[in-house]
């Protein structure tokens, strides 16, 4: 019993130690590290399905955070800033009562400092609702790029960004891993067995992109999402922007003036004693 | 014998003026300066700028935006034009030459744009305040605007300010990518190094455009 205690409170303390050198504590990334907050974004993204509306609920309340109204095939919203936590997205067919069951729900835990996209993907018979997670990191000088295939037409894609594959044979309803890329403007090749499409394209360096292939009114369309953005080359270190005119200055160091003071001591002494024995010599002579 | 008089009567008076102007330094000199105090009506809170203020970026397509020319932050008192900074040979960011102005790092995103927007600002040159000796009064809430070449307004608010030691600066997480559009206000704060001629941390006030 007594032993359990202890073991306990050992794991405590080191709980604590672990948590103090911020061990456990994952990636975040900017303003959200500080503030506890992550980011979502939805999208319709099943051709054949029509317009809904996207609610966003946080975990466990019955009144929707964020309403999105008529959202058709192809949309994405931008990025909402929340805070970190569980929610959920449900879907409803566009003008349908808020109180209705929803077509589709899914739920979401957000993350300090990570991204989400929650989108609607599929055929309108298999609908499901996809948490993705977004990236926020690109190495230095670099961009980064992933697809997803929401093509129904063209069931199987590949495509290219100038020379690099970006994704060969992705399916329908599918999304390729994010590559790094080098920065600049290319052309995206998209191919499929029934079209081709082209499209030209700028990747600043220190962004993160999605490209999504649609089925557009004539072949196929390629959307360019700019994901997340920051500096592409990262300065090194801090910034020395003071030069202290307003900073509190502490007393000076004593050191010299004890230093002087007691040269004096020194001097005046020596010469003292001088004079002391000229006196004594000058009285005996 | 006789001639030795002078020069001993000499030492001996030169040592008690060392030992008199030796204790007065000391004495002068044990009390220490405080931080300059902003004077308490100097800097008054300014007027919002007017403009068209522009909503928030969209992740599809996103327009490009003009380039910044100034920063407004009423409550402290802060209004500059920015100039451009880049990086120096070693690579780091490159700080205004004039300490009453603050300027933009051209290589992170144009503020208003998705993304982490980088503005610096000396706290103080070798004798008076700086454009942002009063950042790290900024509070979350508290609003900023940036103006861009082509008259537009971005309304930002501060998320949150942050001190970190220069030593274990989070570059991550000022300069990494962000989705949405962030501004980040950067000048020197903590403690100042009288040996080295810095200050020993950096204060980061990070803001998010509002929509």
């Amino acid at each position: 019993m007594k032993f359990r205690s202890v073991f306990r409170k050992l794991l405590m303390l080191l709980a604590a130690s672990a948590l103090l050198l911020g061990i456990p504590t994952a990636t975040a990334y900017a303003s959200s590290a500080t503030t506890g907050t992550g980011w979502i974004r939805l999208a319709h993204l099943s051709p054949n399905t029509p317009a809904v509306d996207v609610y966003l609920y946080s975990f466990g309340n019955s009144n929707a955070m964020i309403v999105l109204h008529h959202v058709a095939y192809g949309t994405v919203s931008p990025y909402e800033s929340v805070q970190a936590g569980d929610y959920s997205v449900a879907m409803r067919a566009a003008g349908a009562s808020a109180a209705s069951q929803p077509v589709l729900s899914t739920s979401v835990t957000i993350a300090t400092g990570h991204a989400y996209t929650v989108a609607g993907m599929g055929p309108e018979s298999g609908l499901r609702l996809q948490v993705l997670q977004d990236d926020l990191t690109t190495p230095p000088g670099q961009a980064e790029a992933r697809v997803i295939q929401a093509s129904l037409k063209q069931q199987v894609v590949s495509v290219s960004l100038a020379s690099a594959t970006l994704a060969n044979g992705l399916k329908f309803a599918t999304v390729s891993k994010y590559q790094v890329v080098s920065p600049g403007t290319a052309t995206v090749t998209v191919k499929a067995v029934g079209a081709n499409a082209n499209s030209s394209v700028t990747l600043a360096a220190g962004t993160v992109h999605t490209l999504v292939v649609l089925d557009g009114a004539t072949g196929l369309e390629v959307v360019n999402l700019e994901d997340a953005s920051g500096s592409g080359h990262p300065p090194a270190g801090g910034v020395s922007t003071g030069l202290g005119g307003t900073a509190p200055h502490g007393p000076g160091s004593p050191v010299p003036w004890l230093v002087a003071i007691g040269a004096g001591c020194m001097l005046a002494l020596t010469g003292g004693m001088r004079l002391r024995r000229n006196r004594q010599l000058t009285a005996r002579i | 014998m006789t001639t030795r008089r002078p020069t001993a009567a000499l030492a001996l008076a030169v040592g008690l003026v060392v030992i008199a102007g030796g204790t007065a330094g000391l004495l002068l000199t044990r009390h220490s300066t405080p931080a300059m105090r902003p004077a308490a009506a100097g800097v008054a809170a300014l007027p919002a700028p007017t403009g068209p203020i522009v909503a928030p970026p969209q992740s599809a397509a996103p327009k490009p935006v003009a380039a910044p020319v100034s920063l407004t932050i009423p409550l402290i008192g802060v209004r500059t034009q920015l100039i451009t900074l880049g990086l120096t040979t070693t690579g780091e960011l490159q700080v205004p030459s004039s300490t009453s102005v603050a300027g933009w790092y051209t290589g992170s995103p144009r503020p208003g744009a998705i993304g982490s927007s980088i503005i610096v600002g000396h706290i103080d040159s070798r004798r008076e305040p700086g454009v942002f000796y009063r950042l790290s009064e900024l509070a979350a809430g508290d609003k900023i605007y940036v103006k861009r070449a082509d008259g537009t307004l971005i309304e930002f608010r501060v998320a949150s300010v942050q001190t970190y030691r220069k030593d274990r600066f989070p570059t991550e997480n000022v300069y990494g990518p962000v989705p949405d559009a962030e501004l980040r206000l950067i000048t020197c704060g903590g403690a100042f190094d009288a040996a080295t001629g810095h200050y020993l941390s950096n204060i980061v006030v990070y803001a998010t455009e509002m929509s």
